[in-house]
């Protein structure tokens, strides 16, 4: 948690006054000239104020929230709140999940988009195109203590010294379990290691034939599930140093264990999902664990599922190394170098961690902060959720001792991007999962992929 | 002087109103035409060319030039091979169904009979629909946990207790699903080719055929295929085209699952170069479908020229 | 070589007969002419005859068996359309051998035909040749070779000469009835043009509206039409008919002559014309004009030879007169042949 803090303090806040000054492009300028003109011949005549507020506005893009009740509060209530008291129009765009890195590249060769951009996910491929957002990091800390390492893992490069994000929030990825299944076996609490989900889990699968369900697909979720295994078994993809270390014994043990699981507990079904089979395939009871975020008991609970009651929640499982869990969302804001708002963008995420206790209530405790001292009480909430049964969203309580990024133990370089995005730990796992490759071959292909994509990168020196 | 205006008003004279003017007119109106290809086809195939020699990302502005490094890399990538592989698979057997099915289908539609125009509006909505829509469908169709076809095989007693396939978790399955995907989305097209090749040929040539002494097949094989096959081949070449460059079916369905068993040069280029954020090694991979796509039409064309019919 | 009969062959489409309760006897190689203005139910009348369009009611028959039912292929019958359905892509050798080898003949056989037939129509050098590298003659005369090739019964002949140029025509009209004759192969041809009709048949069927009007030699449709419809149908120009009470006359331009030509050998009837109009053809002159009181003013078309030289002016009134006895008589009610007997 300490390494990624020391740099806090070393942005190079000359270098980012100057290229605004230099940034401002010819278009910007005509614009602001033109605006300025209309409000002086027009405004005396007609509504000066919004002639005034005219001339500001902040464009942001962020996803569809999984918690609906969050974008209305956030589109409707707050950005309105903030554009009021800030003089400014602020716009905000949606868009599902797997159109954002279209969307993003899509603005980078256009050089034209949004103000606020906002990646679901570490975006460090984007580093050259972003500003430094060391200075936002530098005035929360000020104001609100210092941020969590996650988010520093998750937005910060040490090669080139920058921070080419920020994030306000993160979302938790815990175990889901069916209470009723697994307290029939004599695990009401649910497992706590990866050895229990393999030892229950068949079990239950054999009494019950409900299977466990962790994804092997071309997905996010599988993405961070075969993550979240390979840490705790003491695997990783890199070292702290951005080395790749996949082909190892530990890596081996994971994989081997994975197998297993899939052969014991699992259908091939998980073969074949997508990021949302998992909460469909646990809401209708064909499931006996799975990891997710919250959002599906929430939407167990929003939609009044019998099933509600009996979905229990337990933190990050043991493996023989660790037991460590992977963020599931990382909110990552980043404001372009041709964002034509930058000042505003930048003022908008201070102010916004200001307020993050609204927004952690508005997303029913969904976005967790990477500012903890925002949500000073977060265990006693979690604890006061009056959903059935009682204090399951406890168990999120410490979440922030067995959480990390993706890229663990290093850093969420533009490489562990690629990596993640073209699914080569998935495959890896599915490969020997599914019998199609021995272990020792799926690893060695792997590894033999991900060297090819550091030394991609190195070259083009970003990592 | 007075010659010099003579002169200008004999060449006024000659100059009719430019709408007259053939030449000129039929380079104006084949503009249109020479813009959208240059701007949305040339430009970023040179494009995707100039990528591809650069260290280019989603996140760079400058590029520079590293010679054929990307395409070294590719070549030693077994996923790239792979996918190589499934793309030719992929297309040839759903295009194969496509040609066959089509020619049956369009038979069956030559016909006069009642609601033929019901019918045929209703294959060609699948063309009509939009794909990732349609697509969205069929993942719907083959969920592990919901798909109808299983629920309905389990309730026909066709499926028994033990069988519940995983249509896009096995390899096989996943593969069959997409190429049943891409056939249903192909069909109407290739469908409508056909018919309109066989409503070409003029009834004249089915009479003789029939007093001649030609039974169904020798009429199918020796009239009527032979006859449409200059269109069924454009169908097939336009079939190809599509096929091998789509990665809507792909990228719905699978997104290159299990483990790059359905993975097309399409969907690993989108992954790699958009997702992935190198877009240059995007860019390289989509290039191999250039040569390939060129082949086919090189020989798609000359064929069809050759079975040209007056 | 079979004969070809229809017993009342109906054949309905919509609300209206084409063919209409058609009974009809071609003779065993029997050169028969089915004559009629578009629309007339010629061709679908052939059509049923090929086995191509099922009829409705009646039954047609080939060589004495009924062969309503039968498919084309079952009836042992050749047609040559008007548009010759030359298989474009087959070479000219392809489809003159196509029969054959639809009729599963043997390589030697195919070979030794075509090459037969080629030589019938003098198009041995084409053989190679597609469809499209040949003139309008020589893809006719492809389209008989593979009419010939595999020896029918019958022929069925669509309108063959209707897309050569009026040149061609002629010469093709009398290459088809040369090699007809020397076959001797039944045969029914479809046309519209009353010169081929006349030039090539045996017989010629008339037909209006889906019903045979006449069945006769060439010589007795014209010169004894069952009817006003033969009567104005055969004949160019037609033949002038004169309302009167109740009966229609009728007589043949060419037997209209100015009185003085026709001289006062046996019994005319004359009348009085005002000329309209003069058309001069070369060997013909047609004179246009309006019947004189007290005949009913009814326009009438004289032929003259160019032999008759008697100078005849336009906007004048001349007596002409036709003999009695090339006048005919129909009845005014049905427009049928009648006795000469005023009623």
């Amino acid at each position: 948690m300490s390494d990624g803090i020391k740099s806090v303090l070393t942005p190079a806040e000359s270098q980012e006054e100057t290229q605004q000054i230099h940034g401002v492009s010819r278009r910007q300028f005509v614009h602001a000239a033109g605006a300025a003109g209309l409000a002086a011949s027009v405004g005396p005549f007609i509504l000066p104020r919004s002639a005034r507020a005219a001339g500001k506005t902040l464009k942001i893009l962020q996803w569809a929230h999984f918690v609906p009740a969050y974008d209305k509060w956030f589109d409707n209530e707050y950005t309105r709140r903030w554009g009021e008291k800030n003089d400014t129009q602020v716009i905000v765009d949606h868009v599902g999940i797997p159109a954002i890195n279209s969307r993003a590249a899509a603005e980078v060769s256009a050089q034209k988009g949004h103000d606020l951009f906002m990646f679901l996910w570490p975006a460090p491929t984007y580093e050259t195109q972003v500003i430094d957002h060391s200075e936002i990091y530098q005035e929360c800390e000020r104001k609100h203590g210092k941020a969590i390492d996650l988010a520093v893992k998750s937005t910060y490069n040490p090669k080139t010294r920058k921070y080419f994000g920020f994030s306000d929030s993160f979302v938790p990825d815990p175990v889901n379990y069916r209470i009723d299944l697994w307290g029939e076996a004599g695990m009401e609490k649910g497992p706590a290691s990866w050895d229990d989900v393999l030892k229950v889990g068949r079990k239950i699968k054999d009494k019950r034939n409900i299977p466990v369900g962790i994804g092997l697909s071309a997905e996010l979720d599988t993405a961070m599930a075969m993550r979240t295994s390979l840490y705790a078994f003491g695997g990783s993809v890199q070292d702290q140093q951005g080395r790749v270390t996949l082909d190892s014994k530990r890596t081996l043990e994971a994989v081997k264990f994975v197998q297993a699981l899939r052969k014991e507990t699992m259908t091939p079904e998980v073969l074949a999902w997508d990021a949302s089979s998992n909460n469909r395939a646990l809401l209708a009871g064909k499931l006996s664990l799975c990891l997710n975020a919250i959002s599906t008991t929430r939407a167990a609970e929003n939609e009044k599922l019998p099933i509600a009651d009996q979905l229990g929640l337990t933190k990050a499982l043991r493996g023989p190394v660790r037991a460590i869990g992977l963020e599931h969302v990382m909110d990552c804001y980043v404001i372009w170098n041709f964002a034509e708002n930058k000042e505003g963008a930048k003022k908008f995420l201070v102010d916004y961690i200001d307020d993050f206790l609204d927004g952690f209530k508005a997303s029913q405790y969904y976005n967790f902060p990477c500012f903890p001292k925002t949500v000073p009480d977060l265990p006693k909430m979690l604890a006061a959720d009056p959903h059935m049964p009682r204090g399951k969203y406890s168990v999120r309580g410490d979440v922030l001792n067995w959480a990390t990024n993706v890229g663990y133990p290093g850093y969420a370089n533009a490489a562990v991007d690629e990596i993640f995005n073209t699914w080569v730990i998935n495959t890896m796992f599915a490969k020997a999962a599914s019998g199609a490759m021995s272990p020792e071959a799926a690893i060695k292909e792997a590894d033999t992929k991900c060297k090819a994509i550091f030394a991609k990168w190195q070259a083009k020196k970003l990592v | 002087m007075s010659a010099s205006i003579a002169r200008q008003r004999a060449a006024a004279g000659r100059n009719r109103p430019w709408c007259d003017d053939e030449a000129l007119l039929g380079r104006m109106l084949l503009a249109p035409a020479v813009i959208y290809i240059t701007a949305l086809v040339g430009f970023p195939f040179f494009l995707a060319i100039f990528y591809s020699l650069s260290d280019a990302t989603v996140g760079s502005t400058t590029l520079h030039f590293v010679g054929l490094r990307n395409y070294e890399g590719i070549l030693q990538d077994p996923t790239f091979w792979r996918s190589l592989q499934n793309a030719i698979v992929f297309t040839l057997i759903s295009q194969a169904l496509v040609v066959v099915l089509g020619k049956i289908l369009a038979m069956a539609l030559y016909g006069d009979f009642r609601g033929k125009w019901l019918v045929r509006l209703l294959i060609l909505l699948p063309w009509v629909a939009p794909m990732s829509l349609g697509s969205i469908g069929w993942l719907w169709i083959f969920d592990p946990v919901y798909s109808i076809i299983n629920w309905s095989a389990r309730a026909l007693h066709i499926f028994g207790p033990e069988i519940w396939p995983v249509w896009l978790g096995q390899p096989d399955l996943a593969m069959a699903s997409v190429i049943l995907v891409d056939v249903w989305r192909l069909l109407p097209l290739a469908t409508v080719i056909i018919l309109a090749g066989l409503s070409a040929i003029p009834q004249d040539i089915h009479d003789a055929a029939q007093v001649d002494g030609a039974g169904f097949w020798r009429h199918l094989f020796m009239i009527n295929i032979p006859l449409v096959m200059p269109i069924m081949l454009v169908a097939l070449l336009f079939g190809i085209v599509f096929t091998f460059t789509d990665m809507i079916v792909i990228f719905v369905l699978t997104r290159g699952g299990p483990f790059d068993t359905t993975q097309v040069i399409a969907s690993y280029s989108f992954f790699t170069g958009v997702q992935g954020g190198d877009l240059a090694a995007g860019a390289a991979i989509s290039l191999f479908l250039f040569p390939v796509l060129a082949a086919v039409a090189v020989v798609f064309l000359t064929l069809a020229r050759r079975a040209e019919v007056a | 070589m079979a004969t070809v009969e229809t017993r009342a062959l109906t054949k309905r489409f919509e609300a209206s007969n084409a063919v209409d309760a058609v009974d009809l006897l071609v003779k065993e190689g029997e050169f028969l002419v089915l004559l009629g203005p578009s629309g007339c139910g010629k061709t679908t009348l052939l059509r049923m005859l090929a086995g191509l369009e099922t009829p409705t009611s009646g039954d047609v028959l080939i060589g004495g068996e009924v062969v309503t039912g039968l498919a084309p292929r079952a009836r042992n019958v050749a047609m040559v359309f008007q548009s010759y359905a030359l298989y474009p892509h087959l070479s000219v050798r392809g489809n003159i051998a196509f029969p054959l080898r639809a009729a599963g003949a043997h390589r030697d056989e195919i070979a030794n035909k075509v090459e037969t037939a080629a030589t019938m129509f003098g198009i041995q050098s084409l053989l190679q040749r597609k469809p499209r590298q040949l003139s309008g003659g020589e893809r006719q005369r492809v389209a008989l070779a593979r009419a010939v090739v595999r020896n029918p019964v019958v022929f069925l002949l669509d309108e063959p000469l209707s897309n050569l140029d009026a040149k061609l025509r002629a010469s093709a009209r009398d290459e088809l009835q040369q090699f007809q004759r020397r076959l001797g192969t039944t045969t029914v041809y479809v046309t519209h043009d009353q010169v081929e009709a006349m030039g090539l048949g045996e017989r010629i069927a008339v037909l209006d509206r889906g019903r045979i009007r006449q069945l006769g030699t060439p010589l007795e449709v014209y010169h004894d039409p069952a009817d006003t419809f033969v009567a104005t149908f055969m004949g160019s120009p037609p033949m002038n008919l004169m309302e009167t009470d109740h009966v229609i006359r009728g007589f043949r331009p060419e037997h209209c002559l100015p009185r003085e030509v026709l001289g006062d050998g046996g019994e005319i009837t004359p009348f009085a014309l005002t000329v309209t109009r003069i058309e001069y053809l070369g060997a013909d002159r047609l004179i246009y004009g309006t019947l004189e009181a007290p005949n009913p003013a009814a326009r009438v078309i004289a032929r003259l030879p160019s032999t008759i030289t008697l100078p005849i002016e336009s906007g004048k009134r001349y007596e002409f007169a036709v003999r009695t006895r090339e006048i005919k008589y129909f009845d005014r009610e049905t427009g049928l042949k009648r006795a000469p007997t005023a009623a």
